[in-house]
């Protein structure tokens, strides 16, 4: 399993584990953004067969998307 | 020369406070890639900062990046990712003209692959080693400002910082060094954010000791560091007279410039106009 990001203000914690394909999107928010949230997800995490899950703490697109390269990179075999 | 009174700090891993960075006026914001960062993040923050640089409005702010130091198995990588994006790279750590040389040849192969401008480059002095070779290191033509960090510094020395007696010869020799060069010479943080008069007096004392500017860590400080580094009415004064006097001279096509049977000198009326323009800023 990979994680990326925190639980703090303002930011999502991503993780990405092996197994069926699965997106699970967690946020406070999610009745005003959780269909936004999803598209971005499913737009960037497109073709990755695994279990991603997604905890939102009020983060803005950018920061999503970072969060999201950053654990598919890592998914994908980088480390340092 | 671009005015570089206020650096502010940023963890390069918080977005919260990298989404916020430019809307307080510093001169630069600096996205820390480097102490503010532990090991287990230097991979996520370096995206992060670089999508921060693509997508926060920065504001009137110059976009730094702190990077790991040459040192560290990171700091190609945090190259790699965030040059195309930020106007200067910080480098930390460096201890001879051949540390900014590996910089310098790195950040040239990625400019030439992205077709971008080559980017500017702040080394930060902090070992004894580094403030030996200052005068070299700032000779570097991608160079355009020295800085240097204390903690190291006296950690490299072995003596408590609060009780250093060096640190003015290490002003000293960081300002003589950049400025014999025609380079910024930038101080150090000053730590106590609840402070803000002895702020100004140690912002005012950088001033007077041949810095263009200082290290924030707060929001809080920015103003309090601009006002320190703003001329006082006496000098204002003083530099209209001068460049009055000099504008006369050049009218009358005389060759010696004089103020109330003074000579001024050349140097003189160029530090006149520095305050000046330093005056007009905000």
């Amino acid at each position: 399993m990979v994680e990326a990001g925190t639980h703090e203000k303002g930011d999502v914690f991503v993780s990405i584990e092996d197994g069926k394909r699965e997106v699970i999107i967690k946020s406070k928010l999610e009745r005003l953004y959780g269909e936004a949230i999803r598209d971005t997800v499913e737009e960037l995490t497109r073709g990755i067969e695994a279990k991603i899950i997604v905890e939102d703490s009020g983060a803005l697109d950018w920061v999503l998307r970072a969060r999201l390269e950053a654990a598919i990179r890592k998914y994908g075999g980088e480390k340092v | 020369m671009k005015l570089r009174r206020t650096r502010l700090y940023i963890p390069g891993n918080n977005p919260h406070l990298v989404e916020n960075a430019g809307l307080y006026g510093a001169d630069a914001v600096i996205l820390d890639l480097e102490d503010s960062v532990p090991i287990t993040q230097k991979f996520d923050a370096r995206i992060l900062v670089k999508y921060s640089l693509q997508n926060v409005n920065f504001g009137v702010s110059e976009k730094w990046v702190r990077i790991n130091g040459i040192g560290t198995p990171y700091w190609k990588k945090d190259l790699e990712e965030i040059l195309p994006y930020c106007d200067v790279i910080n480098l930390p750590k460096v201890e001879s003209l051949d540390d900014v040389d590996t910089a310098d040849q790195e950040m040239s192969l990625i400019e030439d692959k992205n077709g971008i401008e080559p980017r500017k480059l702040v080394p930060i002095i902090e070992t004894v080693k580094g403030l030996k070779n200052a005068r070299e290191i700032a000779t570097h033509p991608r160079v355009v400002a020295l800085a240097w960090g204390g903690e190291d510094l006296t950690a490299d020395l072995g003596i408590p910082r609060k009780k250093a007696l060096i640190l003015d010869y290490v002003r000293a020799e960081i300002v003589l060094a950049a400025k014999a060069e025609k380079k910024q010479a930038l101080d150090t943080v000053f730590s106590d954010v609840r402070d803000m008069d002895a702020l100004y007096q140690y912002a005012q004392r950088a001033r007077y000791m041949g810095f263009d500017g200082i290290g924030v860590i707060h929001p809080n400080q920015i103003e309090v560091v601009h006002r320190a580094f703003r001329p006082t009415e006496e000098e204002i004064e003083e530099a209209r007279k001068i460049i009055e006097a000099a504008k006369e001279a050049e009218r009358e096509g005389k060759a010696v410039i004089s103020l109330n049977g003074r000579m001024i000198d050349p140097p003189v009326v160029e530090r006149a106009r520095k305050i000046l323009a330093l005056a007009e800023v905000d």
